[in-house]
């Protein structure tokens, strides 16, 4: 019995590596856009503009207050009701990339705002633009704050990004939903796609953490 | 060069700067002192735009600081800056701390810029520290190389913050020796400071400013020696009794 189900199991690798495939791919494309949607957005929210900043907070507070399940569902049913056409796969990156791009948001104005404001104001006083100030001397220091929390949210949206399973997207999960159809073992089945979705991700929880001791290492050094 | 009319500030209800009318001429050196939370730091800081002025008119170099046609980026760069706490990048090292600014907004090539910082750390007796990172660097000569990264923009007008009050006592006169020696080639200086020695080297007046307004206005000899009103007697009382 066993050894039939296991039969079967090695019989669909091709479709777990689509799965598996289309999560790494999907994952890869909205945390590069989301990153840099949201640094951008962390700049500007961090920025001098109250309008803006307000704007701003107020997306990133309703993404974040809201289920992502719920999101997709509105992108991916709701927009073409309003004439908007999406296949499921750029609903699943435009989704995904703005949650990603809130939560990256709110983890660089952090950053940000952990730069002394001595420094803003050495930077200032050198004549340094506002672009120039954030380049050279602000964005540079924030990234030691950034970066381990940063790498730990690109965990938490590798694992999220199996909600896309809901719209039709086969990813890692959506195979374990078509192969458990085949193969009548959930435990089985569901245990590797959790184990596939481990090894995407144990590598960076394993970076985070070097990193996190690189900045209080960084930090100790520092102390004056 | 530097001209007050008037200049009022408030932080909320506190009146920090009150009508201060007081102007420093091309080549002067001024000592600005008085008790902790007289507002002598704001009145600095007012120079360069890192306060504003709630209330009356300065005029720096010719431009009127916050006004809004002033640019104040532009007029920054012929304006540096000292702070207390030094303020160095702390993720540069002592050279690009000095030569990130004529990179960036003098435009100046990258390598005349370093040749010319290493020149000015030289001057301030780094030679040794061009790649050396501020944590790596004593108080003094963090402080040295933020004299060294304001001079390396060649400004007009150099801003000395007490410069020397977050350092220790053996360490005070490698600064105080730059400054000397900067004040010395003919350049409009402002420092707030508490240390005598280098106003009666080098200032020309000194301005004792209390509760926000000037008290009083002399050469360092005259103030020192005979000041002229009860509170910057009880002053200097309290910074010569040690």
């Amino acid at each position: 019995m066993i050894w039939q189900q296991l039969h079967s199991l090695i019989g669909s690798y091709p479709l777990a590596l689509r799965g598996l495939g289309m999560t790494v791919v999907l994952s890869l494309i909205s945390l590069a856009l989301g990153t840099l949607i949201g640094f951008a957005l962390g700049v500007l929210r961090a920025g001098d503009s109250r309008t803006l900043s307000g704007v701003i907070g107020a997306w990133v507070d309703l993404i974040r207050g809201t289920p992502f399940l719920v999101q997709i569902f509105l992108i991916f049913f709701i927009l073409p009701e309003l004439g908007v056409e999406l296949d499921a796969f750029t609903a699943g990156i435009i989704g995904l990339t703005n949650l990603a791009s809130c939560f990256i948001c709110e983890i660089v104005v952090a950053g940000i705002r952990a730069v002394p404001t001595g420094q803003v104001e050495a930077a200032l006083a050198s004549g340094l633009s506002r672009w120039q100030r954030m380049r050279q001397v602000v964005l540079p220091q924030a990234m030691r704050v950034v970066l381990p929390p940063l790498v730990g949210q690109y965990v938490l949206l590798i694992k999220d990004s199996s909600v896309v399973s809901a719209i039709g997207l086969t990813d890692l999960t959506r195979v374990g939903w078509l192969v458990v159809q085949r193969v009548p073992n959930g435990l089985l089945v569901f245990a590797l796609v959790g184990l596939a979705y481990f090894i995407v991700c144990y590598p960076l929880i394993l970076l985070a953490s070097r990193l996190e001791k690189r900045l209080g290492a960084a930090h100790a050094e520092v102390q004056l | 060069m530097i001209e007050f009319r008037g200049v009022n500030k408030w932080f909320g209800p506190l009146h920090v700067l009150k009508d201060i009318t007081l102007s420093v001429e091309p080549r002067e050196v001024v000592v600005v002192c008085g008790p902790s939370g007289s507002g002598k730091s704001t009145l600095i800081r007012c120079i360069n735009g890192l306060e504003t002025i709630n209330d009356g008119d300065l005029v720096v170099d010719g431009q009127h600081v916050g006004d809004r046609a002033t640019n104040m980026t532009q007029l920054r760069t012929e304006i540096g800056f000292v702070f207390q706490q030094f303020n160095l990048y702390p993720h540069k090292t002592a050279l690009e701390n000095v030569a990130l600014a004529p990179i960036h907004v003098r435009k100046i090539p990258r390598a005349e810029a370093k040749s010319a910082g290493r020149e000015l750390l030289a001057k301030v007796g780094l030679a040794d520290k061009f790649d050396a990172y501020p944590a790596e660097l004593s108080g003094g000569q963090q402080q040295r190389v933020a004299i060294a990264r304001s001079l390396c923009m060649r400004p007009k007008i150099m801003l000395f913050d007490e410069p020397t009050s977050a350092l220790d006592p053996e360490m005070i006169s490698e600064v105080l020796d730059v400054m000397v020696a900067v004040a010395e080639e003919s350049m409009t200086m402002m420092v707030v400071t508490h240390e005598m020695g280098f106003a009666r080297k080098v200032a020309k007046r000194v301005v004792f400013i209390d509760a926000g307004a000037i008290v009083e206005t002399g050469t360092p000899e005259e103030f020192f020696s005979h000041p002229r009103t009860e509170r910057s007697r009880a002053f200097l009382s309290k910074i010569l009794r040690h």
